[in-house]
């Protein structure tokens, strides 16, 4: 079901009323409905996909009971490497079996073998790469003695299915979502009227920016070779915008979502774009992952313990694994990879924790050397998504070849999507502003005039929506 | 729960005022601006007299060019073709255009366009803002199982064909900017090629028969308009290209200028460019000169 549908438009009414008028007197009733209505929710995509997401919940909740009862190193070693090799063998099955299978081939015909073997039409379950990585923690936390391990089934259920968040994150840890789970929640007006000021505006980022950008992003990498280079620049910075719309707009009506039934999500975006190095983005984009990679395995790799050589090895591999964990395709883990060499500068200058504050806090405008910074930062990002986004890395290179042969004949392009391509700036410009404004709260409805800017966001849901093309959210195949 | 239920409510009120505010806004612009496509331009007219009226996809926008045939023929000649138009589209555009105007010879495109009889480009788009007109109402509600929602859901029918009557188009309108397209002329040339040129698939089997193509030739006879129904070029990569031929079987009277044009003629395998055009309209010309109605 997608929180851009009449499907949920219908869903989540029900389930509001069901959960805070019937179900409100009896805490795991309230968590069963919780479960049915996530189950009813992801299996609205197919019901096959309920199998993988009942046995990994089983798995760890079963783990982490025999985790408390076992006392050998030994023994809960071989627990917790039982549920890393089943959560991880899943979704190395689903998601990578193809992409190892064709590069063995690949690799074995350079040598002048050939094998025989036919890739398996899989369909990668949606939200895999997410819910895997949350039960993981969990048996984690457990195994390190930092969580105790739940006994009610119920709980630890709706703990890994969690509707808002359960497709597309944020990657919940146990130890925030868990013990919600265990206590009766009582209804707060002003955290649902702040839910669904939340909701209202990741709306606004998916329906408007994101699905905006992605008509005209994928038309210009679509006819990348017949573009000049304004277009290939605009391309690149539409589908930046679209994916942070994309993205962070789901984790806002997830968030928001979430407050509605009194449970708190962690924040995923803290306005990433105005970031001032590309540490300062990494610890405002995806923060969910990024803290997960962060806490399970940068840290268990040594961290920044032993030296510079240690820290940068760590840091290359975080990046490697995060780019693919996007996605079974070399331009990810290409992507990966550039985001480890921008980092790389920082780490030896030991500058990676320069910029801790929210930028030109308290001040209208940024300095011009913030401004410089936020500019080099948002280029170098935008230059490490077009391999994000290209379908292969040789069309990648090609891309920023012709980008920056500076060939700029024929001026503003006229599309064949019946747009100049720099139409969409305008848009771009003015969102940009919003968020700059908004950048020391969660979104832009605080402060004077909030009925009007409600008013305004949603003339603009309305009006610059796109509905002819309802688009799936882009991290929903990761 | 008292607050937030009162907030909620007084929310998806103002939700639904807007729609029906940017319903009634946008309704009013696109009725009272000047014409910016074929659609708007042909209810805009009234009492005239058109001598020649191309109708067909944009096999028709890109092919005839408008002035040169008038110069061959001398004659009143209007091209309104439309890209991604299907004969159920051009049926429309005729009953809209029989209704206030006159109109002696139409020129009818047919070709794998013979296997589709329903709506597409025209009347899902341009035609939303007329849903109040009684020729397009009682055209479109046969055609769309979703006609009541486009009726009476205020603004669905322009949030679902945002890319050509949503807030850009809107703002052009309301600022009367002047379209790409002259719509009063409306050849809309291709320039160049793109090679290489990728072929299209003909069907490999035809339609028994076109309902709408019928109900095309019936209005042309009871309105004494004589209907030339030919089909344009297609570059050499075209597959099963013998289906013109079972089509010249199903209508005897068709003009076939399918074949016969260089490669080099093409913007695309089943668009002809601007020197094609010119080439393509003066064959078309001589191909059908002694048939034109005064």
């Amino acid at each position: 079901m997608l929180f851009n549908s009449i499907d949920f438009a219908i869903f989540l009414p029900i389930f509001f009323i069901l959960y805070w008028f019937v179900a409100n007197k009896n805490l795991k009733f309230q968590n069963f409905l919780v479960v049915l209505a996530s189950y009813l929710f992801y299996g609205w995509w197919d019901w096959r996909f309920l199998i993988l997401i009942i046995f990994s919940t089983i798995v760890d909740y079963s783990i982490g009971r025999k985790l408390i009862s076992e006392d050998t190193k030994f023994k809960r070693k071989i627990l917790l490497w039982t549920s890393i090799i089943v959560n991880l063998g899943f979704l190395g099955f689903f998601k990578y079996y193809n992409f190892f299978l064709d590069n063995f081939i690949t690799a074995f015909s350079f040598f002048g073998t050939t094998i025989n073997a036919s890739s398996l039409n899989i369909i990668l379950p949606v939200g895999i790469s997410f819910y895997t990585f949350q039960t993981l923690s969990y048996t984690i936390d457990v195994y390190r003695n930092k969580l105790e391990p739940t006994k009610d089934y119920i709980a630890f259920s709706a703990f890994v299915c969690f509707f808002p968040q359960l497709v597309a994150g944020p990657i919940e840890r146990a130890t925030n979502l868990l013990p919600q789970f265990n206590r009766k929640r009582f209804f707060d007006n002003q955290k649902a009227i702040d839910g669904l000021h939340l909701i209202l505006w990741g709306l606004f980022k998916k329906i408007v920016i994101a699905d905006s950008c992605a008509t005209y992003a994928n038309e210009i990498f679509s006819e990348y070779e017949s573009m000049n280079s304004l277009s290939l620049a605009l391309g690149a910075i539409y589908f930046s915008f679209q994916i942070y719309g994309d993205f962070s707009g789901y984790s806002d009506i997830a968030i928001g979502t979430s407050k509605l039934f009194g449970i708190d999500l962690m924040r995923n975006f803290k306005f990433p774009y105005f970031s001032r190095d590309i540490a300062e983005f990494w610890r405002n984009w995806h923060i969910s992952l990024s803290t997960w990679f962060r806490d399970y395995l940068y840290i268990p790799l040594g961290g920044s313990r032993g030296g510079l050589k240690m820290k940068i090895r760590n840091t290359f591999i975080i990046f490697l694994v995060s780019g693919f964990w996007h996605g079974a395709n070399w331009t990810f883990i290409i992507w990966g990879f550039l985001n480890a060499l921008y980092f790389l500068p920082l780490l030896i200058t030991n500058n990676n924790r320069n910029y801790l504050d929210i930028v030109a806090k308290g001040r209208v405008f940024p300095t011009l050397k913030e401004l410089i910074y936020m500019l080099t930062t948002f280029s170098l990002t935008v230059i490490a998504w077009v391999f994000f986004r290209a379908d292969s890395i040789s069309i990648a290179i090609n891309y920023l070849k012709k980008l920056f042969s500076f060939n700029f004949t024929n001026g503003m392009q006229y599309l064949s999507i019946e747009r100049y391509a720099p139409e969409l700036i305008i848009l771009i410009i003015f969102f940009v502003i919003v968020e700059w404004n908004s950048r020391e709260n969660e979104h832009p409805f605080f402060g004077k005039w909030i009925y009007l800017k409600i008013v305004f966001t949603l003339l603009g849901i309305i009006t610059l929506g796109v509905y002819s093309d309802v688009t799936d959210f882009i991290y929903f195949q990761f | 729960m008292s607050q937030f239920i009162k907030y909620l409510f007084s929310t998806l009120l103002l939700i639904i005022g807007l729609l029906y505010l940017c319903d009634f806004i946008y309704t009013q612009t696109y009725i009272n601006s000047n014409p910016r496509n074929k659609l708007q331009y042909i209810i805009s007219t009234e009492d005239e007299t058109f001598d020649v009226v191309f109708l067909g996809s944009s096999r028709v926008a890109n092919h005839v060019d408008v002035k040169l045939f008038d110069s061959l023929s001398h004659k009143k000649t209007i091209n309104l073709g439309v890209e991604g138009a299907g004969l159920n589209d051009n049926l429309l555009q005729l009953k809209l255009l029989i209704d206030k105007n006159y109109i002696s010879n139409i020129f009818l495109q047919v070709d794998f366009n013979f296997e589709n009889t329903s709506p597409s480009n025209i009347s899902i788009s341009e035609a939303m803002p007329f849903l109040r007109n009684d020729i397009i109402k009682n055209h479109l509600k046969d055609n769309f199982i979703n006609f009541k929602k486009l009726e009476y859901l205020p603004f669905y029918r322009y949030a679902i064909n945002d890319p050509k009557i949503g807030f850009r188009e809107f703002s052009f309108s309301i600022f009367n900017k002047k379209p790409r397209i002259n719509p009063s002329i409306g050849f809309t040339p291709k320039f160049g090629n793109r090679f290489p040129l990728k072929g299209k698939n003909l069907s490999e089997t035809i339609k028994q028969n076109n309902s709408v193509l019928d109900e095309i030739i019936q209005i042309c006879k009871k309105n004494k308009i004589s209907l030339t129904l030919y089909t344009s070029p297609f570059c050499s990569k075209t597959r099963n290209i013998d289906y013109i031929n079972k089509l010249k079987i199903k209508i005897p009277g068709l003009i076939d200028l399918s074949k016969g044009y260089s490669d080099k003629l093409f913007f695309n395998c089943g668009h002809l460019n601007s020197e094609g055009a010119k080439i393509f309209t003066t064959n078309l010309y001589t191909a059908t000169k002694n048939n034109l109605r005064d």
